[in-house]
């Protein structure tokens, strides 16, 4: 009866003691998770259309003030959020994992850390962070108010 | 004169030791168990076990060999992170509970000690040897110094084991290489003196391979030697994404005068 100690899924979700990089994974896993769910839920709701326009009223209605709250444009927010931060993160993934804008290989010296997440991989991560900033306040803006700026 | 080094043997503090205690052969749950231990300046955490185990209890089962990080036998992980036990100062932790558990994915022999079978298994399984045509050597390889310091980074690794517990797609995919064997594969790919590219290929461009990876760079972040098989990882990824356009050429490097020859001169 040997329990193998494995960490399994939850681990993903426990960035706490590592660097910066496993907090980008855990975010990464979670918004991706978050978009297929909302993938879905989109279909579904989509779908309504096929019931009628009056059909179609009320649940665009109810989306945008469930329960008699109108908190359709915070969820719209949050969502946003999501899939910006997916889509940067992704394109910078894409980028290094095909071995780009990462460094040479180096003489490790004390304290040993990591060059492969600093340099120009770190340089990417802030320039997408702002972008990220950047395209959330536009588009949050325009959520609520419905003004481009 | 008497030379007294101060503060040398004076207990500074007591810290309490939770360890993870586990026997496959008793069939019991993993339980937690704690220990106080009186702490002296240096005292690094595998003092503080072996402490544990000649005092207060014989029966704890840990790893280790060299003490000076070295063989990598002592692996764990202290206060939720992976690390070397013979390189962790107990103070320089600066907590009053030090929590001690195996490494994670990975079957567990007794208490502090993991089953490393895996570990060697895939490092074997990527032929981390310099593969050659010739079937014997007559002479050295030639090899520049700028060659070497394409590799030399990833020859440092001691198999401690601690990337393939931090590795987050390790904790939900058995068959996965994991970070150590892919890069240790790079490290031979990248050698001028190989020719063992198409060999090994077949292995690495699979489901399970170098295409799991997800650059979470938590192998690095633990690796007590500074290794960094994340880098090896996408540099890997690098070679073999290019090669579905352009075919990866190895030019292994070229042999030496025959060793008759230089003796011969001796």
């Amino acid at each position: 009866m040997a329990i193998e100690n494995k960490k399994g899924w939850i681990s993903w979700f426990n960035p706490i003691k590592y660097g910066f990089d496993r907090w980008l994974f855990a975010m990464h896993r979670f918004t991706g998770i978050v978009i297929g769910l909302y993938l879905m839920a989109h279909v579904f709701e989509t779908s309504n259309i096929l019931r009628g326009p009056l059909t179609w009223n009320n649940v665009m209605v109810f989306l945008d003030w469930p329960f008699g709250i109108h908190f359709g444009p915070y969820i719209l927010s949050a969502l946003l959020l999501v899939v910006v931060f997916h889509a940067l993160n992704g394109l910078r993934l894409t980028i290094v994992e095909n071995g780009l804008m990462l460094v040479r290989p180096y003489r490790p010296e004390y304290p040993y850390k990591p060059k492969s997440l600093a340099g120009w991989n770190f340089a990417l991560k802030i320039v997408l962070g702002i972008l990220m900033i950047v395209i959330s306040v536009f588009g949050i803006v325009y959520i609520f108010t419905g003004v481009i700026l | 004169m008497e030379l007294v080094l101060k503060g040398f043997g004076e207990v500074v503090k007591t810290v309490t030791f939770r360890v993870r205690r586990y026997d496959p052969e008793k069939k019991e749950m993993p339980k937690y168990m704690e220990y106080k231990v009186p702490v002296q300046r240096g005292m690094t955490v595998l003092d503080g076990v072996l402490y544990i185990k000649e005092h207060l209890d014989p029966s704890l089962a840990a790893r280790y060999s060299c003490r000076m990080g070295i063989c990598g036998s002592c692996a764990m992980i202290i206060n939720g992170k992976e690390r070397l036990a013979c390189q962790t100062q107990i103070l320089e932790l600066n907590k009053d509970l030090i929590k001690v558990d195996p490494l994670g994915n990975y079957d567990t022999v007794k208490d502090l000690v993991p089953d490393l079978n895996k570990l060697f298994k895939n490092h074997e399984s990527v032929k981390p040897y310099i593969v050659r045509e010739e079937a014997e050597p007559y002479g050295e390889y030639i090899q520049l110094p700028e060659e070497r310091e394409k590799y030399a980074l990833f020859t440092e690794c001691i198999m401690c084991g601690a990337c393939l517990s931090a590795c987050p797609t390790m904790a939900t995919d058995d068959l996965y290489l994991g970070p150590q064997a892919l890069a240790q594969a790079y490290r031979y790919i990248a050698d001028s003196r190989d020719a063992g590219f198409n060999e090994r290929l077949n292995l690495l461009d699979s489901k399970h391979g170098v295409w799991r990876c997800h650059f979470a760079g938590a192998c690095s972040e633990v690796c007590p030697k500074g290794v960094d098989p994340a880098l090896a990882i996408q540099l890997l990824r690098g070679v073999l994404s290019k090669n579905v356009f352009i075919k990866y050429k190895q030019n292994p490097a070229k042999l030496g005068p025959e060793r008759a020859s230089i003796k011969e001169v001796l």
